[in-house]
C-alpha cells in the first residue's frame, strides 16, 4: 500500500514483542501480532 | 486490488473512531488501569527509549503512553526539522521528537481524543516546551498544510484507522518531497478471521 500511494525505499525494522506480559498477551500470540518500526521515504 | 480501487473497509469509520476514543479516554484518565497493553515508563523502556530521557520527563508525559515499539530507532533526526506525529496521544513521543529536533525544530502533535489533547497540552505547558503544539483532528484529515512536514511519526494508531489508505495518502500530502514517514504499528503473522475484522468491539479489544 504504501509504494501504490508514492512512498519509496519502505524497510520493516526489527519485531518487537510488544504485548509480552500484558492482558493482551495471549491474543497476540494466536495471531503472532508484534510491534515494527516502518520507514519510508516521499520521493523528491 | 488495484491502487485506484476504492477499498471495502471492514468497519464503519465513526463506529471505529468511537471506540477508539473510548478506550484512550480510559488511557488518558486512568493510565495505571488494567489495559490489554503496557503503558508508561515501563513500556518506553520495554520498547527501548533512551532512559535517561524517559526519566527526565513528568510521570504525565509518560504515563499514557501506549505505543507499539519505537519509530525513533529507523532513522536519525536533526535540529530544525519540522515533525508530525499522527495520534500524538499524551504525548510522549512528541516530546520526545522536540527533544531531537531542538528549539529550531517544530512538532504539531495531532489527536482526536479531547482528554488526550487536554493532558498532552497541559503537560506542555507546564514543561515550557515551547517547539510542540498538539492539533484536534483525524489521521485521515490532518490540520497541517501541505508539503509542511520533514517527518511524520506516529505509534499504534494506523492499525487502528479504518481507512489505511486514505491515512497513508494523508501523511504524504503533508509530507514535504524528500520527507520521511517513521512509524510503529502492530503487524499480524497469523490471519485475522473475517467476522473479527468487521467487529469494531475486537479492534481495540
Amino acid at each position: 500500500m504504501l509504494e501504490n500511494i508514492g512512498f519509496v525505499d519502505v524497510t520493516i525494522g526489527a519485531a518487537v514483542d510488544t504485548f509480552k506480559g500484558a492482558g493482551g498477551e495471549e491474543k497476540a500470540r494466536k495471531f503472532a501480532v508484534y510491534g515494527y518500526p516502518f520507514l519510508a521515504r516521499k520521493p523528491g | 486490488m488495484s491502487a485506484d480501487a476504492p477499498e471495502e473497509l471492514a468497519v464503519d469509520v465513526d463506529a471505529l473512531r468511537k471506540e477508539v476514543q473510548n478506550k484512550y479516554r480510559e488511557v488518558a484518565l486512568d493510565p495505571h488501569g488494567a489495559h490489554h497493553f503496557h503503558t508508561g515508563r515501563y513500556l518506553a523502556r520495554h520498547l527501548g527509549y533512551d532512559d535517561a530521557f524517559v526519566a527526565s520527563l513528568p510521570d504525565a508525559a509518560v504515563e499514557s503512553f501506549a505505543g507499539v515499539a519505537n519509530p525513533f530507532v529507523s532513522h536519525p533526526f536533526s535540529k530544525g526539522e519540522r515533525v508530525v506525529d499522527v495520534g500524538s496521544g499524551g504525548g510522549f513521543d512528541s516530546f520526545v521528537a522536540a527533544d531531537l529536533v531542538g528549539d529550531s525544530g517544530r512538532v504539531v502533535g495531532i489527536d482526536m481524543t479531547p482528554e488526550m489533547l487536554a493532558k498532552s497540552r497541559q503537560t506542555a505547558a507546564r514543561m515550557g516546551c515551547r517547539n510542540v503544539e498538539f492539533r484536534e483532528g483525524y489521521a485521515e484529515k490532518l490540520p497541517v498544510e501541505d508539503g509542511w512536514a520533514d517527518v511524520v511519526i506516529s505509534n499504534g494508531v494506523i492499525n487502528l484507522c479504518a481507512d489505511k489508505r486514505a491515512t497513508f495518502q494523508e501523511i504524504y500530502r503533508v509530507l514535504r518531497p524528500g520527507g520521511r514517514l517513521q512509524f510503529a504499528d502492530i503487524a499480524n503473522g497469523n490471519p485475522v478471521p473475517a467476522a473479527a475484522m468487521r467487529n469494531v468491539d475486537l479492534w481495540t479489544a
